[in-house]
């Protein structure tokens, strides 16, 4: 039989994913979300073929879009908005507007999916809530995201990460114990957890309508999203004892911690089950701790103090080799170490590069970008990026004419009573300064145009 | 209802709110959405196996199936699966851990020595054939050798979808060479780019100024999600096509891959971000301060919010040199520090619930008014988890269920993340017990 990783090479082929079906052709998602949150479920939609069609307002656009760390651009554009935003249909039009309340119908009743994250009770005032869109395609599937939920108390509170991360209590738990800092999840994860989950809902909703033909109303919070993630409450009920947070070293598994090496560099460590604890004990050369009572067996070294001494006796260790040799010795014996991986390091690993999980993509309007991809790699199916952000109201004509059926004059009609619109003269909006949209064939109702 | 039968106006926080011309519509959806009990479920004609081993992104994955109708069947050897005994502080229920218990919904337990019997993989091979999805974490190639791998089964079951999770995955030299390499949450974390981003300043002493580990197993978890997720694009293309296939996990990609920034940022920066503390790289006001009595968290990031906070902290004196957002931001770490210490000089002078109040009397007003700009400025006590379980929120919308079992008693879990108005997700049972339906399985699918 052929070697496993000469077949795997084949079934997961980088080369070939452009030629591989996508497993949501055709499906067409109307989406009114922004910042980061809904932005990122309907990304990950995008990424797996479906149309996504991004409305936001004529000469503001989303809020996310001129929101660079630092303050940073790279080429007009916000480079951390690309990956949120990649494949989608980029249109602005102005929802104060009946014209654009009218469209926006005509658009949903070919639409499978609509996704919001206004303030709770926002789109049912503006008219384009579930009710409405509902009327017009009864088989919709139509995801509501809010920090707290759309019924409830506290429906009404606005909400960031930051706020479903200290009211779910994932912020108290990160940090290091009798401290009064609390650090919370780097790069907004408090919206990118519950805009994974948001994905992961809609496909549930989508596999639930392909069986029975009905379409359906969904409600995600953030905050719920977080709880789902934690211990802590089931811990609580069965202990009565509040968890307390704990540094660099993790409570439920043995030897774990984040290490310091003879060279200054940082890695983490653990032993999953008690034969990788024999394994670094061999890797330490301490054979007498399996003998100890303290870490004979896998729960007994757990106890607070067990695992104190324990991290102390690994840590001195760590101290006097280099970060290499940790994790030599580990893939030698079959224990976890991997070292502190910083951004640069991220995007120029080899092994993400070959895997797929950064790719250097070309794209048509920004040049040569390291864009990640998801870790689930499908053999079959695979995500691919097809390009990226693109300026405020780039698709206009071209969803318009393509997707919706209106003609070049109704077009053109929208455009000079500002029903639709594009950008303003801000970074994040509009196209790179080298860039020239009248000869974009795209911007241009789709037509060839000479470049 | 009690919810819509409140006679006192509610306090509404945005300038866009009130009742719809579809109120008696939303109302109905409202109700649907409120009782989830025996409604359909989604996957109810899904079968999984669980055969993962000491990695919880396995079991968490399939936990999420579980809670939309799947049967899982976890396989584990007589001993139990390892990750049964992976508890904060060995903190356990008759042998069994926290975390395992959390993730045990909806879930059947049959024991099968897949590991050293060539019996049980010949029963685990037949059990494949009616699988319509497998879940492993074996090193790459593990199971292919035993002729339990995707190329096998997926010969007499061509629907199968199969989620392999390992730290490097199934393809690539480095995946071959590291297949031996266990996974685990703290790895997943400081590999996949988490831990460079979470931590102390450099300034700070040692060890608070070293890459942190986030509280939780946020590593695991983002591999479980991410396995899950993967499992239903591959369901999809399945009810389209009838055919199967391989989703890959690779525990390295789960932070990197989900948010993107380490390879976006990487490439246009060419040099990596330091640890910012407390601080956030684009927003400001955007984390929690000191107060009277305790921590506040304050999210004012925009201009207009950031506006609204200086007017109910009375520093209107700050406004002129931190007008814009790039004022704030920490890239001149001194002067963000310097805005730091200047609000929190404010915040000790309130308490928590203090501060909360005047924020949402400013933000209430400003929904009304042209004049104030839409400012809403946002205050929160910071919340433990403990404390968060009794907030009338989370009671009004079910997030917590107190299940009952044999073993284990009467305890809490969290529940029904998501509500769906057709077919929402349910806890069903919570139970842990090794071996529990060999005879049910063995009966049902042999």
């Amino acid at each position: 039989m052929e070697d496993y990783f000469t077949y795997t090479a084949k079934l997961f082929d980088q080369r070939a994913i452009k030629d591989k079906p996508e497993v949501f052709k055709g499906l067409r998602v109307l989406d009114f979300t922004h910042v980061i949150y809904g932005p990122t479920a309907s990304k990950i939609l995008a990424t797996y073929g479906a149309e996504v069609i991004k409305l936001e307002l004529p000469y503001y656009g989303d809020m996310w879009r001129p929101a660079s760390y630092w303050g940073k651009y790279w080429k007009h554009s916000n480079p951390i908005w690309h990956f949120i935003t990649q494949n989608k249909y980029f249109v602005a039009l102005d929802l104060k507007l009946q014209e654009a309340k009218d469209l926006i119908y005509r658009m949903a009743k070919d639409a499978d999916i609509v996704l919001e994250n206004f303030a709770p009770g926002t789109a049912e005032a503006w008219g384009v809530g579930y009710t409405s869109i509902s009327k017009v395609n009864p088989e919709i599937i139509y995801l509501s995201c809010s920090t707290y939920g759309q019924y409830g108390p506290m429906r009404y509170f606005p909400g960031w990460d930051l706020l479903a991360q200290a009211a779910s209590g994932v912020l108290r738990t990160n940090g290091f114990p009798g401290t009064d800092k609390y650090y919370k999840l780097p790069d907004y994860l408090g919206d990118f957890i519950p805009g994974n989950m948001a994905a992961l809902v809609l496909t549930m909703a989508l596999y639930h309508r392909n069986k029975t033909g009905q379409g359906q109303y969904l409600d995600l919070s953030q905050t719920e999203s977080m709880m789902r993630m934690l211990p802590h409450f089931t811990y609580h009920s069965f202990t009565g004892e509040e968890l307390e947070r704990s540094g660099h070293a993790d409570p439920s598994m043995v030897a774990a911690s984040i290490f310091k090496s003879r060279d200054g560099r940082f890695l983490g460590l653990a032993c999953a089950t008690e034969k990788q604890f024999e394994g670094l004990c061999s890797a330490m050369e301490k054979k007498e701790l399996l003998s100890d009572k303290r870490f004979s067996d896998y729960l007994e070294a757990l106890k607070e103090e067990n695992a104190e001494a324990l991290r102390v006796i690994v840590g001195d260790w760590i101290k006097t080799k280099d970060c290499d040799e940790v994790i030599r010795l580990a893939l030698e014996n079959g224990f976890a170490a991997a070292e502190v991986m910083d951004d640069h390091m991220i995007c120029q690993d080899e092994w993400r590069r070959a895997r797929g999980s950064v790719v250097l993509f070309d794209d048509d309007m920004y040049g040569e970008l390291a864009v990640a991809a998801p870790s689930a790699q499908l053999s079959k199916t695979p995500g691919r990026t097809k390009w990226l952000a693109r300026p405020l109201g780039y698709h206009n004509r071209y969803v318009l004419l393509n997707l919706v059926g209106l003609t070049e004059a109704e077009i053109e009609d929208l455009e000079k009573k500002d029903v639709i619109g594009t950008f303003d003269d801000k970074p994040g909006l509009k196209p790179p300064i080298y860039y020239h949209l009248d000869k974009d064939p795209i911007y241009n109702y789709g037509r060839e145009v000479r470049k | 209802m009690s919810l819509f039968k409140k006679k006192s106006k509610e306090k509404v926080y945005t300038r866009y709110s009130g009742a719809s011309a579809n109120i008696s519509l939303w109302k109905e959806t409202i109700e649907k959405l409120m009782s989830p009990e025996g409604r359909p479920e989604v996957l109810d004609d899904i079968m999984i196996l669980d055969v993962s081993s000491a990695n919880f992104s396995g079991i968490i994955a399939a936990s999420f199936f579980a809670e939309f109708g799947a049967e899982v069947i976890k396989v584990e050897p007589p001993e139990g699966d390892p990750c049964r005994k992976m508890t904060p502080f060995g903190k356990n229920v008759k042998g069994v851990g926290i975390p395992f218990i959390v993730e045990g919904r909806n879930k059947r337990y049959m024991t099968l020595d897949i590991e050293n019997s060539k019996e049980d993989r010949e029963t685990f091979s037949a059990l494949a054939r009616k699988a319509d999805i497998i879940i492993e974490s074996y090193p790459a190639g593990k199971m292919d050798s035993w002729g339990t791998g995707y190329r096998q089964l997926s010969e007499k079951n061509s629907g199968l979808v199969y989620i392999a999770i390992t730290p490097y995955g199934q393809y690539t030299a480095k995946a071959e060479k590291f297949s031996a390499l266990p996974d685990t949450d703290i790895t997943t974390q400081t590999g996949s780019g988490l831990s460079a981003e979470i931590g102390d300043m450099i300034t700070e002493p040692e060890p608070y100024n070293w890459p942190l580990k986030a509280g939780s197993w946020m590593g695991w978890y983002i591999s479980g999600l991410s396995a899950t997720l993967g499992g239903m694009m591959a369901l999809l293309y399945r009810q389209r096509t009838g055919e199967g296939q391989m989703v890959d996990i690779a525990g390295m990609d789960a932070y990197s891959s989900m948010t993107g920034f380490p390879a976006s940022i990487g490439y246009t920066w060419d040099t990596p971000r330091p640890r910012i503390g407390l601080l956030d790289f684009i927003l400001y006001p955007y984390g929690h301060w000191k107060c009277k009595d305790g921590l506040v968290a304050i999210a004012a990031a925009r201009d207009q919010d950031f506006r609204a906070l200086l007017k109910i902290l009375k520093r209107w004196d700050l406004e002129d040199d931190y007008k814009f957002t790039p004022d704030r931001i920490p890239d001149i770490l001194e002067q963000a520090l310097e805005l730091h210490r200047e609000i929190e000089k404010e915040t000790l002078k309130y308490t928590a619930d203090e501060l909360a109040a005047k924020a949402q009397a400013y933000s209430i007003k400003a929904a009304r008014s042209k004049w104030k700009g839409g400012g809403v400025p946002i205050v929160m006590k910071i919340m433990k988890p403990e404390q968060a379980v009794s907030m009338p929120q989370w009671e009004l919308r079910k997030s917590f269920k107190t299940v009952e079992d044999e073993t284990l008693g009467s305890f809490t879990v969290t529940s029904g993340f998501v509500k769906m108005s057709e077919s929402p997700p349910q806890i069903k049972w919570v139970s842990c017990d090794i071996g529990k339906d060999n005879d049910y399985v063995r009966d049902k699918y042999l």
